[in-house]
């Protein structure tokens, strides 16, 4: 195990919430939380704002934009042909296929910029601090470096509500 | 915190005002332009029978879910819910209204139309009011009893009534939904018996819970600023724009597929109805009621901060509102009044409901106490955060 850090683990959500403030107290930011699923106080205590969903949002725009441009090019400056008396510029038939081709290319283009924000690759080595940290335990971890003078105090908070691995 | 709220002097001076105001316009109305007043009498009391419906049900999915966030709002949708007797009412009273509106009670036509012909057997004056009377008998008495279960809990406690009202639940929202579409083709569809559009009555009926649930927001939100509804926060503001964002989506989708697929199909049986509103004002209010109660709500309710703010909600939902009255107004005058005339009378009568709907709404809100006090959810719903 690396000894850069050391790990906190808790069993339930409220001690992990109380042993969490505690520690900022003493001015130390974990360098990450595990949870099995979302607690709102970590999400807030740690300060991480996403912006992926402005990211979603924009890639909404431009590719919904992109699409419409592209089928009414297609369809009625390029090429345009003639399907049962409709007009070449049938607008209201290009809505369907832009919906549906946007929400793919969302979904795809967050994904991948989910991945490369936080460097996750195929092949990649999973970096696992904790063997239950996506089963059904709550592990903080801490970097040794950043808890300076206050070691003794935060092993003790983590042992008064949690254990030290 | 008071448990009851009292009603002031001025608001209901107010609702009388208001009420006069829609007598004296539906009076003057018949004297002068009987059709153009049937018609505003049928939009008016589908509006506002829309309204309750949509909080009805929007009461019964909070039982259905179990959701812990709604608990202490609960009044609100029963207090709406228990106007919809008094639109009964209001609805049974167009029986001399019916030649006004509905062109398939003519005998002249049924007798050179085979199509009128054809329906009917279903579409007939003892039939149609039969239907009416079914359907707001199983309404009112639905909404009657999930109301007296909820007034026990009051007194009683415990789960007995909660789970009792969950039950109630399940069966009033499928009584909801298959009577109130029907509802919807009896009242709107059937004012053009020569068109036919499957989805019309799923439409209409997200309308109501569309703006059903708006309206519940509008009310939160005005006793909140008289100062009855100190525990609103704005937690409790992102869950009601979230009603109101996800039910405008799907009015939105259904909207546009019902558009879209008579436009491709482009069958004259069905583009009739389009075609005679392609014209005039009309074509305003087509693309009106698209931004009105879709692409308003959609663009503006969808960043986080906006959802979660009174000074942006507020006007959405009068947006909202003025949405479902251009919507009736757009489905119903090129049928029955032919020519789209807006003035005095239809604010007059808008008025008058409005009056009506709020002296009924809030006389039963003042009956019982705002805040549901043995509810099981009532703590998480008061600490509601995220």
């Amino acid at each position: 195990m690396n000894k850069d850090y050391i790990l906190g683990v808790f069993k339930d959500e409220e001690s992990l919430v109380s042993a969490f403030d505690k520690v900022k107290e003493k001015g130390v930011l974990p360098l990450e939380v595990y949870t099995p699923y979302p607690v709102h106080e970590i999400l807030e205590g740690m300060g991480n704002k996403t912006r992926i969903t402005y990211a979603a949002f924009f890639y909404g725009v431009f590719v919904a934009i992109g699409i419409l441009s592209f089928l009414t090019y297609a369809a009625s400056i390029s090429w345009s042909l003639n399907y049962g008396g409709k007009p070449f510029n049938s607008f209201p038939s290009f809505i369907v296929v832009t919906i549906v081709a946007t929400i793919l290319s969302i979904t795809i283009l967050t994904l991948l910029t989910f991945s490369i924000r936080s460097k996750i690759f195929p092949g990649k080595v999973p970096e696992i601090y904790h063997e239950r940290a996506t089963d059904d335990r709550f592990v903080m971890v801490i970097d040794k470096k950043s808890m300076g003078a206050n070691t003794e105090a935060i092993n003790s908070i983590i042992t008064e509500y949690g254990e030290i691995e | 915190m008071k448990d009851q709220i009292t009603i002031s002097k001025n608001f209901k001076l107010l609702t009388y005002i208001l009420i006069g105001i829609g007598v004296v316009t539906f009076a003057l109305g018949f004297v002068f332009d009987a059709k153009r007043t049937w018609a505003n009498y049928l939009l008016n009391n589908y509006y506002f029978l829309s309204i309750a419906i949509g909080a009805a049900f929007f009461g019964s999915i909070q039982y259905i879910t179990n959701s812990g966030w709604s608990a202490a709002f609960k009044r609100i949708p029963e207090a709406m819910a228990a106007y919809i007797p008094f639109a009964g009412i209001f609805f049974l009273i167009m029986f001399f209204g019916m030649h006004s509106i509905f062109e398939w009670t003519h005998d002249e036509v049924l007798q050179h139309d085979e199509l009128i012909q054809h329906k009917s057997p279903y579409l007939n004056v003892p039939f149609f009011f039969i239907r009416v009377i079914v359907f707001f008998a199983a309404w009112t008495i639905l909404s009657k009893v999930l109301r007296k279960f909820s007034l026990k809990e009051d007194e009683v406690g415990g789960l007995h009534y909660f789970h009792k009202s969950e039950l109630y639940s399940k069966i009033f929202i499928f009584v909801i939904a298959i009577t109130f579409t029907l509802f919807a083709v009896d009242m709107l569809l059937s004012l053009d018996p020569h068109w036919f559009s499957t989805l019309f009555a799923a439409k209409s009926f997200i309308a109501a819970f569309l703006h059903g649930s708006t309206i519940i927001a509008l009310i939160v939100i005005i006793l909140n600023r008289t100062g009855n509804f100190d525990i609103l926060n704005r937690s409790h503001l992102h869950d009601f724009t979230r009603y109101i964002f996800m039910t405008s989506i799907v009015w939105g989708y259904f909207n546009f597929a019902e558009f879209m697929l008579i436009w491709y199909g482009n069958i004259p049986e069905e583009t009739v109805w389009f075609v005679e509103r392609w014209q005039g004002a009309y074509k305003i209010l087509f693309f009106a009621n698209i931004i009105l109660n879709w692409a308003i709500p959609f663009f503006v309710l969808m960043p986080r901060k906006t959802s979660r703010s009174k000074l942006i909600i507020f006007p959405v939902i009068i947006l909202l509102m003025i949405g479902q009255y251009t919507e009736l107004y757009y489905i119903i005058w090129p049928n029955v009044v032919h020519e789209s005339k807006f003035g005095l009378l239809e604010i007059g009568a808008f008025l008058g409901y409005a009056g009506i709907f709020s002296l009924v709404v809030s006389t039963w809100l003042a009956k019982a106490s705002l805040v549901p006090k043995n509810h099981p959810y009532l703590q998480e719903s008061l600490h509601h955060h995220f």
